[in-house]
């Protein structure tokens, strides 16, 4: 009847794909630049250390 | 351990508890010809209890500052127990509904002890008050010591603690007496909607906060599950549960929803609640407790940032494909089935990580049975992603769905995943909480690893058995075209795979009987051996053999 | 420091925001459409509301977790139709505030159980169910028979179902209390209301057997037997499809 479910759907099936693709990239970018690779080394060894308590 | 409140947080614990129980009082007055009343009543009482708590201890000596150079466990510790008592409760309740089905009048003539009313009680004790509860505690303990702050105040980590195991006995009395919303896993009603909406929100203010304190620019990985379990959930409790109640003094609302778009928002919720509280939560659970009880860091960090973002998008596609052949709009269950075939990379990156994580400590998974209940839950969670994966195939769902090859599915997952990680993680967590150095007994340990091991593939292959014979006995067509077997030939076909589930989910029972037994002794026993130098726990240390049980 | 501290929790903030975005648009997308979906749900101008007696035992169905077991959907596959009916449509369950489309059938669909069998099977096939099917796996829910049907607040009910779009009138909800029992009481003045107000194919009978008494069980097979009857659109489209 009216547009507006067409157009939904529309939308939801286009952007939706382009988004998907955003956001698989973003997010690969953000893993793989390099100078985040010494923060997640350091996180990923931060949980072995022993600590005594919290900082402050 | 509420004597570690300072003066002002006692004078807020009482102000609270003086507003619950006027809540109680109001719900209690208005509600006298409903069931809603008791639960002012129980409310009442429960702030009562709580008044009475405080002050007993309000005159005592405020804890000194030393208290801040220290984490704040002492509601991770009261978690941890509930977290036990809700899993044997739970557990043996889904074991009696599971015997209900094989003999039917074990009912008492009575409508709280009928399986309808039963089987809501049973999955809202497994999932929220034992998952629920191992989430909270364990979260308090990641977010410290990965943020390296403590908890921003003392009162609200109790109150998020306390109400959300008040919001749980809610539900589980609510079912027995009748109270329900009938939406799967949302089953509660608004009363206690809104409530757990209010301790859930302190819930991600605590974490806000205390993050807001942290060492580290970086937040670790494990805290980004936390928080997307805790986030997202919320998002999804709101939106199921909108719904308008017959009047202030009925427990029984109706949903703003209908037909076809109730059924999609029940399955969005009911999809993503098993994404985020049973998925990304326990992977946050996972993402801690596997490097340190390994003494190894995590096999690929940024493995774990890419799963992560996959989980959080995919999953929200993926609720539709419960609705497989309805009357839900074909374009939206294709799009819930493509989306849960991709959800298998992320998911399988996940187990991957895992497992990769203990390559190389394999000896330390033979001797451990800690570990080794961590080991085979990464198992079982890449087995579970795949089959739902398989099972999201519309050709696939056509067989498997209404029968009990999608509850064995549950349970592969419930079982061997969310549960196996949790005892894994308390079994780690309990000696360093309590100062011991190791459990009470490590060959008990051992004993409940082999009782769940067994239970959950007992159970698994049982339904899987069922499910299967019972969708191809439904669809059947004999020489002449029309159908083979009446639903009753079904019926009795299943009889011999419900005895064998329900020893199955016995095993699983008295394994984790057997585990709240040796957590228990370990609190009671004082360890002889304490390591002098120690104030704090002899925590993780980088190859930490030294908490390492042998597993006999 | 304050610099610092701020910079730091704004990160905890930006992550925060990132997961409700990511997160929230796969809802949005997939969810939104359906709401504008009255235009691809099938009209059924025929469809009638439940009467309060049918709501009241419906409300009795969802107490018990009726729905853990028994599906109301019959989907559009050629074994489901020829077991249990027309395959379901949007549009039956366009007033069901909740949805009981189930996910498990440990006992069989209910979508169109109304009318298939008699109201003596189902209040003996309640009051224990091994009485007719030996092999049952089913609980007994003999109480039903024996509790008084709570009348006093289903105006109450209708009103909250007016409030979530449900098209019952002032008449409907004023007079709530009396076609509850009038449709369970066909002898009694208040039956011809019922009828008037729901239409002449409603159900008016003595549901339980039991004359002059409104028992819990009066309502739930009211309500089982109108399942599959609120229209008949299902079987038109089926009829449309062969020809």
């Amino acid at each position: 009847m009216d547009p507006g479910h067409d157009t939904l759907v529309w939308f939801s099936k286009s952007f939706g794909l382009f988004y998907l693709i955003a956001l698989s990239i973003t997010t690969v970018v953000y893993a793989y630049w390099p100078s985040n690779q010494k923060a997640f080394d350091h996180a990923a060894k931060s949980v072995l250390h022993n600590e005594d308590g919290p900082w402050r | 351990m509420i004597g570690q409140l300072t003066k002002a947080e006692r004078q807020y614990a009482l102000l609270i508890l003086l507003g619950l129980a006027l809540c109680g009082l109001i719900f209690g007055i208005a509600g006298k010809d409903d069931p809603l009343g008791i639960h002012g009543a129980l409310i009442g009482v429960a702030a009562l209890a709580g008044i009475f708590k405080v002050i007993s201890v309000y005159y005592d000596p405020e804890p000194g500052d030393e208290r801040l150079t220290r984490y704040y466990d002492d509601p991770t510790k009261f978690g941890i127990v509930l977290a036990m008592i809700w899993a044997v409760f739970g557990l043996f309740i889904g074991d009696w509904v599971a015997w209900l089905l094989v003999k039917p009048d074990f009912t008492f003539n009575a409508g709280w002890a009928s399986f309808g009313r039963l089987r809501p009680v049973h999955t809202t004790s497994v999932l929220f008050g034992f998952g629920g509860n191992a989430l909270i505690a364990t979260s308090y303990y990641v977010l410290q010591r990965t943020s390296r702050a403590r908890l921003p105040d003392q009162l609200s980590p109790w109150f998020v603690l306390l109400g959300y195991n008040l919001f749980c006995v809610l539900a589980v009395t609510g079912y027995m007496m009748g109270i329900t919303q009938s939406k799967e896993y949302a089953e509660p009603e608004w009363y206690a909607d809104i409530w757990l909406l209010v301790v859930w929100v302190v819930y991600f203010a605590i974490y806000l906060r205390t993050l807001a304190r942290r060492k580290e620019p970086h937040i670790y990985v494990a805290n980004w599950y936390y928080m997307a379990f805790i986030l997202v959930i919320a998002i999804l409790h709101i939106v199921n549960n909108l719904a308008v109640p017959v009047s202030f003094g009925s427990a029984k609302s109706y949903s703003l929803f209908s037909g076809v778009q109730d059924a999609m928002t029940e399955w969005w919720y009911g999809h993503n609640a098993v994404a985020f509280f049973l998925t990304a939560g326990f992977l946050g659970m996972m993402y801690y407790f596997v490097p340190v009880r390994a003494g190894r860091p995590i096999y690929s960090y940024r493995m774990s940032i890419i799963s992560f973002w996959g989980i959080t998008f995919f999953y929200m596609w993926a609720g539709s494909h419960h609705l497989h052949y309805t009357a839900l709009p074909q374009w939206v269950q294709t799009l819930g089935m493509t989306f849960s075939l991709m959800l298998l990379i992320p998911s399988w990156a996940s187990a991957a990580n895992a497992l990769l994580t203990l390559n190389g400590a394999w000896d330390k998974v033979r001797d451990d049975a800690t570990l080794r209940f961590m080991m085979v839950a990464a198992v079982f969670y890449g087995i579970t992603t795949f089959e739902g994966s398989f099972l999201a195939i519309r050709s696939v769902n056509s067989l498997s769905h209404y029968t009990d090859w999608t509850v064995g599915h549950v349970h592969a997952g419930a079982l061997g995943w969310v549960a196996m990680i949790t005892f894994g993680s308390i079994y780690t967590i309990v000696p360093w909480l309590w100062k011991r150095d190791r459990m009470y007994s490590p060959r008990l340990v051992e004993v409940h690893f082999w009782f769940a091991l067994a239970g959950a593939v007992v159970y698994v292959f049982a339904m899987w058995n069922s499910g299967i014979i019972q969708g191809l006995m439904w669809r059947t067509y004999n020489e002449s075209g029309t159908l083979a077997y009446s639903f009753v030939d079904s019926l009795i076909a299943m009889h011999p795979y419900y005895i064998a589930r329900a020893i199955g989910g016995l095993l699983f029972l008295i394994g984790g009987i057997v585990g709240a037994y040796n957590i228990w002794m370990t609190i009671k026993t004082e360890s002889k051996i304490l390591p002098q130098s120690a104030v704090d726990a002899p925590e993780p240390a980088l190859g930490g053999e030294a908490v390492l049980q042998p597993g006999e | 420091m304050f610099g610092l501290h701020y910079r730091l929790e704004r990160k905890a903030i930006g992550l925060t925001l990132g997961i409700i975005l990511v997160a929230s648009i796969g809802g949005l997308v997939e969810i939104a459409p359906l709401f504008t979906i009255h235009q691809t749900v099938e009209d059924a101008p025929d469809m009638r509301v439940y009467t309060p007696l049918e709501l009241a035992g419906r409300n009795i169905y969802i107490r018990e977790g009726c729905y853990a077991c028994h599906s109301q959907m019959i989907r559009t596959l050629r074994d489901e139709v020829e077991r249990y009916g027309p395959y379901s449509l949007a549009v039956e369950s366009k007033y069901d505030h909740p949805m009981l489309w189930g996910s498990k059938r440990t006992g069989p669909d209910l979508a169109r159980i109304g009318g298939k069998y008699s109201d003596e099977w189902h209040v003996a096939h309640l009051n224990n169910p091994r009485d007719v099917l030996p092999v049952s796996v089913m609980p007994a829910y003999s109480w039903l028979l024996r509790t008084t049907l709570r009348t006093d607040d289903l105006n109450a009910h209708l009103k909250a179902q007016r409030a979530v779009g449900v098209p019952y009138t002032d008449d409907m909800i004023a007079n709530a209390n009396k076609d509850a029992y009038g449709q369970a009481a066909p002898d009694s003045p208040y039956a011809d209301g019922v009828t008037q107000r729901y239409g002449k194919a409603t159900n008016v009978r003595v549901f339980d057997g039991k004359p002059g008494e409104l028992t819990e069980m009066d309502a739930l097979v009211a309500y089982l037997q109108v399942l599959g009857h609120l229209t008949d659109a299902a079987h038109k489209t089926v009829a449309d499809v062969a020809r």
